[in-house]
């Protein structure tokens, strides 16, 4: 992976969770695949979709009937892959010609620690206002939606911050860099 | 008396006006010239000590400019019970009919007066929603959206605008049907669009509890020197590490004014009902508080004895 972004402050967000896709390229018996594993769950009136989820990595797939698969809940973008190849073999035990196309992360979350509170009226009051969204009574972070790279945070009075919204793991480096010196002269 | 051509004399003749037939008569032959001629001088005299009420030389309503035609067409209204008549009630069926451009934004302008008189808006906030409304209806993709939330949003939005802010609960209460998170979504919406159309000039200040104060005090009931030392004390708790929404904090310290005070206290039931702050929340509130009372409520008001008087949480 990338080496590790030179931040004067030494903080490096950490992936908490990353969601891919990846296309089996073939239809797909969902009722066949329901009854045939024993960690899946399939409500077609809930969700048009299988549910199904493996302990290592611990992740869940939602598996369609066109064969498409979306994979959430892995820490790293190799056990995504991993995990994905996986819940690809168990549908091909389960007799199903599936193949591993287009294999894509959709979404990285990420969340990290300034280690001060932050002052999130004055954030939202200066220039930097016209991309935040900060509604006490409606949710107590302020929503900072980043132009370049385009990605959300979320910035916490506590001084947390959750990044989200990142398709590479460079794209949230360099948003916390971004957002790392504009926070520290709102420093309460 | 005035000189005109007359067709018969094949010359300019004088003309003599005929008031009261409302007709140009030629004084030489006696051609009527033009009759029925229409006086445009004023229907009504107006008095300099009569009543304003009705002054008959207006008529309709102030023009509106946010309408099509600026309001000026005229409505076939239904008449209240007397629905037998079955002249009135089909012409009103027959205009309704007819395309009206206007009507949608005519009965949203209506819930949105509705709206404002039930928290006792003064009109400059209903206008500025009203404009509100109208620009996001001009973009069209505002169709498949919940109406009530909508008008309810630009509401919320106009009152920010003017700088006298309603929390999201009053407005909640006025709105008929539509929800907290609903309103904020919707709220959400009309930000991005009217970014979009405008290029991001959406001026909307953070709220602050010292906003709410005056209404909340007076809604408690509470005396002058009360709602001052409110004031202050929420301005003082501004600079204090406390993670609340503004709304609790202001709820928070109601109740500690009001603790403090001699008078009839409000119990945490009257402070809930008035702020629509939870009984739970604003408890919890005040524990937040309590540590920083002493800097937090000012000395004029109320002494330290008084302070250590405080019920602890």
């Amino acid at each position: 992976m990338a080496a590790r972004r030179n931040n004067p402050s030494g903080i490096v967000p950490i992936i908490q969770n990353i969601v891919s896709t990846v296309d089996l390229d073939c239809a797909l018996d969902l009722n066949h695949i329901a009854l045939h594993s024993r960690n899946s769950e399939f409500f077609p009136k809930r969700f048009s979709a299988v549910i199904m989820r493996i302990k290592d990595p611990k992740t869940t797939a939602l598996i369609f009937a066109s064969g498409k698969m979306v994979c959430t809940g892995a820490k790293n973008e190799t056990q995504s892959k991993l995990a994905a190849r996986k819940f690809a073999r168990i549908i091909q035990k389960l007799g199903f010609p599936a193949k591993f196309r287009d294999f894509r992360i959709q979404n990285i979350v990420a969340s990290c620690d300034v280690q001060f509170t932050i002052r999130l009226e004055k954030f939202a009051c200066t220039s930097h206002g016209a991309f935040s969204t900060y509604e006490p009574e409606l949710f107590p972070g302020l929503i900072y939606r980043m132009k370049q790279p385009k990605l959300v945070l979320l910035i916490f009075v506590s001084g947390k911050v959750v990044i989200t919204g990142a398709k590479k793991r460079d794209d949230f480096y360099t948003a916390f860099d971004n957002i790392y010196s504009v926070l520290a002269e709102f420093k309460k | 008396m005035g000189d005109a051509y007359c067709s018969d004399c094949k010359r300019q003749t004088e003309v003599v006006f005929d008031h009261s037939a409302g007709d140009t008569v030629c004084s030489e032959c006696g051609l009527v010239l033009e009759s029925h001629s229409i006086d445009e001088t004023s229907e009504w005299r107006t008095f300099a000590n009569e009543s304003a009420d009705n002054d008959p030389v207006r008529v309709g309503g102030p023009t509106n400019p946010l309408l099509a035609d600026g309001g000026l067409s005229t409505v076939i209204a239904k008449p209240n019970g007397a629905s037998g008549e079955f002249l009135s009630s089909s012409l009103g069926r027959w205009q309704n009919r007819g395309s009206n451009p206007d009507r949608g934004l005519i009965l949203a302008f209506k819930t949105i007066a509705t709206m404002s008189d039930r928290l006792g808006l003064v009109a400059t906030i209903k206008d500025r929603a009203n404009e509100i409304y109208k620009r996001v209806e001009d973009q069209k993709s505002s169709r498949g959206r919940n109406q009530d939330a909508l008008l309810a949003a630009c509401l919320y939005i106009a009152c920010r605008q003017e700088d006298k802010p309603r929390t999201v609960k009053e407005i909640c209460s006025v709105a008929n049907g539509a929800t907290k998170k609903e309103i904020g979504r919707a709220k959400e919406y009309i930000v991005k669009q009217l970014g979009l159309e405008t290029g991001q000039s959406v001026e909307m200040g953070t709220i602050h509890a010292g906003d709410f104060m005056r209404r909340f005090c007076s809604n408690l009931g509470m005396n002058n020197q009360a709602v001052k030392a409110a004031q202050e004390a929420v301005q003082k708790s501004e600079e204090f590490d406390i993670r609340r929404s503004p709304i609790s904090i202001a709820a928070a310290v109601i109740y500690i004014i009001t603790q403090l005070s001699e008078e009839k206290k409000p119990s945490l039931k009257d402070i809930s009902g008035a702020t629509g702050v939870a009984e739970g929340t604003i408890r919890n509130s005040y524990k937040d508080l309590y540590p920083h009372v002493l800097k937090i409520i000012p000395s004029w008001f109320a002494k330290e004895e008084d302070l250590k008087n405080l019920c602890s949480p």
